[in-house]
């Protein structure tokens, strides 16, 4: 399985993987350029945390091994990918419940801002031929994608 | 080996997952009176017309086929055997087991009070059965009474103000969700539901209810005299553990069965998972104490250690709320409230120590409370607004890039 691998030290708090995530998951087509930041139906699946001391901690899924949101999830919505490992997320069963964001234990889960019926969830760019965009952007190496 | 499990909820469901991983060449043998595998937790989806019965299935698609489960529906497990190893069905069928899950769950406890246990037009909200005969009493009636404003009162509610009804819910604590939020966080779904219609009577119980010439009670009668007059009746009074197809079977149980911590019963080759135990009312929990039966059923040593229990997610009108750990303020405590326009929380922590943690309207990545509560983490040396404390604090990448907590 594929995984984002985190090397938080070269972390430099830029959030362009946060911006190319907000992109890769845009409703309407466009580019960077005229992707709306301050429109809240555009959210980023990682977020940049900072602990108490300054330092950046990259916060991405990790598409766990046993993980908790799927076993907290009652509507069969979130299930592990038997061929990618990938923990996938399908939005029409969804019920809305949230124990999937309670159970995650680093935090990485939200139900989307605006309507609260959905989660948001990385879904490693299936859209995109499975090439995390936020890897693709971190001109710092920070993260990067290997075989687990 | 030959494996019957008792409950197509989710203690069983996982509970058959898990034993086909293990024994690919074994049989499993579900028996359920639910026609239909359901999430219980989606029954208000089905009321409100939002979803059919093939909407609420959680199993993944072709389930029965893909793990080798044969399954006999709408039958009762009546007695169990252990001596013999069988199990008698309401059908009159006689079954043999190898090894044994009970994950029957749990039945809605109607009250004593007056005939509600007798009329024709009072429901519990449990299982599928009971929200197709709610939706079908709904075809005619109008006026609705709940009786309790916990989460499935609440439901209920909901589920019944989609289709137009009149609902009236009383409530013998003076708030609603009295077991899961503060007055405060109460308040903004009480005001939620009051907007969508629905009347609220509050501090008062049923006190009288007697039915009338068609078998239906058309009046509740509340401990102050006043008079609610209804055509349909849902009550949201708790539930309690399906015991009775153990009765005469020397299992050990008192208000509910009773397990070791590898989900086995007094009885050999016997075990239990899910509400039936009385350990947790709650999905994630009840998964868990089946995948831990299964495994225990095929000679895996298992225990079950995530027993925390105190934790909820509420989600109605779109205003979401994330509850862990205890509500009700102690001496002694420390406690922090935020609120502004889209969000109220609540934290109560006791030598830094967090003891219950309320998050209302923003509950995005707030799955680290959890973490924080049950595991008693000391977070008096994070110099941060609590409210800002995060995995960030705790933080660490190990092994094959897996998050690990480090406190």
């Amino acid at each position: 399985m594929k995984r984002i691998l985190i090397e938080y030290e070269k972390c430099d708090g830029c959030k362009n993987c946060s911006a190319a995530c907000m992109q890769a998951h845009r409703e309407n087509p466009g580019t960077i350029y005229d992707l709306d930041l301050g429109d809240p139906k555009n959210e980023s699946r990682n977020r940049i945390l900072k602990d108490a001391k300054g330092q950046y901690k990259p916060l991405f899924c990790r598409h766990c091994d046993d993980p908790e949101c799927v076993k907290s999830c009652m509507s069969g919505a979130l299930y592990k990918d038997p061929e990618s490992g990938h923990v996938l997320y399908d939005q029409t069963r969804c019920g809305s419940c949230f124990m999937c964001v309670m159970n995650c234990p680093f935090g990485v889960l939200k139900p989307d801002t605006v309507t609260k019926s959905k989660v948001i969830k990385c879904d490693f760019c299936a859209d995109a031929g499975g090439d995390p965009s936020c890897v693709k952007s971190c001109p710092k190496k920070a993260i990067y994608v290997e075989e687990v | 080996m030959k494996y019957v499990i008792i409950g197509a909820g989710v203690a069983g469901v996982e509970a058959a997952k898990v034993i086909r991983g293990q024994d690919p060449a074994g049989e499993i043998l579900m028996v359920s009176v639910d026609t239909h595998i359901h999430s219980r937790c989606m029954l208000h989806k089905y009321i409100a017309g939002e979803r059919e019965e093939s909407g609420l299935d959680f199993t993944e698609k072709d389930f029965l086929n893909r793990y080798g489960v044969t399954w006999k529906n709408g039958v009762r497990a009546e007695k169990i055997r252990p001596e013999t190893k069988e199990i008698l069905l309401s059908n009159g069928e006689t079954i043999t087991y190898g090894k044994l899950l009970i994950a029957s769950g749990a039945d809605s406890f109607i009250p004593p009070v007056g005939e509600l246990r007798k009329a024709s037009n009072v429901y519990g909200l449990r299982n599928l059965s009971d929200a197709q005969a709610i939706v079908q009493e709904a075809r005619e009636a109008q006026n609705v009474l709940v009786i309790g404003s916990g989460l499935v009162g609440l439901d209920a509610a909901y589920g019944l103000l989609e289709r137009g009804k009149t609902i009236t819910v009383v409530e013998m604590a003076d708030r609603i969700l009295p077991v899961q939020l503060d007055a405060h966080a109460a308040g903004a779904y009480q005001k939620a539901f009051e907007q969508a219609g629905t009347r609220f009577i509050l501090s008062r119980k049923a006190s009288q209810a007697a039915c009338e010439a068609d078998g239906k009670i058309h009046k509740v009668i509340l401990d102050n005299g006043d008079e609610i007059a209804c055509d349909l009746i849902i009550v949201a009074a708790g539930v309690r553990p399906a015991l009775a197809c153990l009765e005469g079977s020397g299992i050990a149980y008192d208000r509910a069965v009773t397990v070791d911590a590898s989900m086995k019963t007094s009885a050999e080759h016997v075990y239990a998972a899910g509400d039936i135990t009385g350990l947790s009312g709650i999905w994630p929990n009840a998964a868990d104490q089946g995948r831990i039966a299964g495994k225990s059923m095929c000679g895996l040593p298992a225990t079950y250690t995530d027993t925390y229990a105190m934790k909820n997610t509420i989600n109605f009108f779109g205003l979401v709320t994330l509850c862990v750990g205890r509500v009700r303020e102690e001496e002694g405590d420390e406690s922090w409230v935020k609120e502004d326009h889209t969000q109220y929380k609540r934290i109560l922590a006791k030598d830094g120590k967090v003891q219950g943690t309320l998050l209302q309207g923003d509950i995005a990545g707030a799955g680290i409370w959890q973490y924080l509560i049950k595991n008693q983490i000391d977070i008096r040396h994070i110099e941060k607004d609590i409210f800002d404390v995060s995995y960030a604090d705790f933080y660490s990448v190990g092994e094959k890039g897996k998050y690990e907590w480090v406190s």
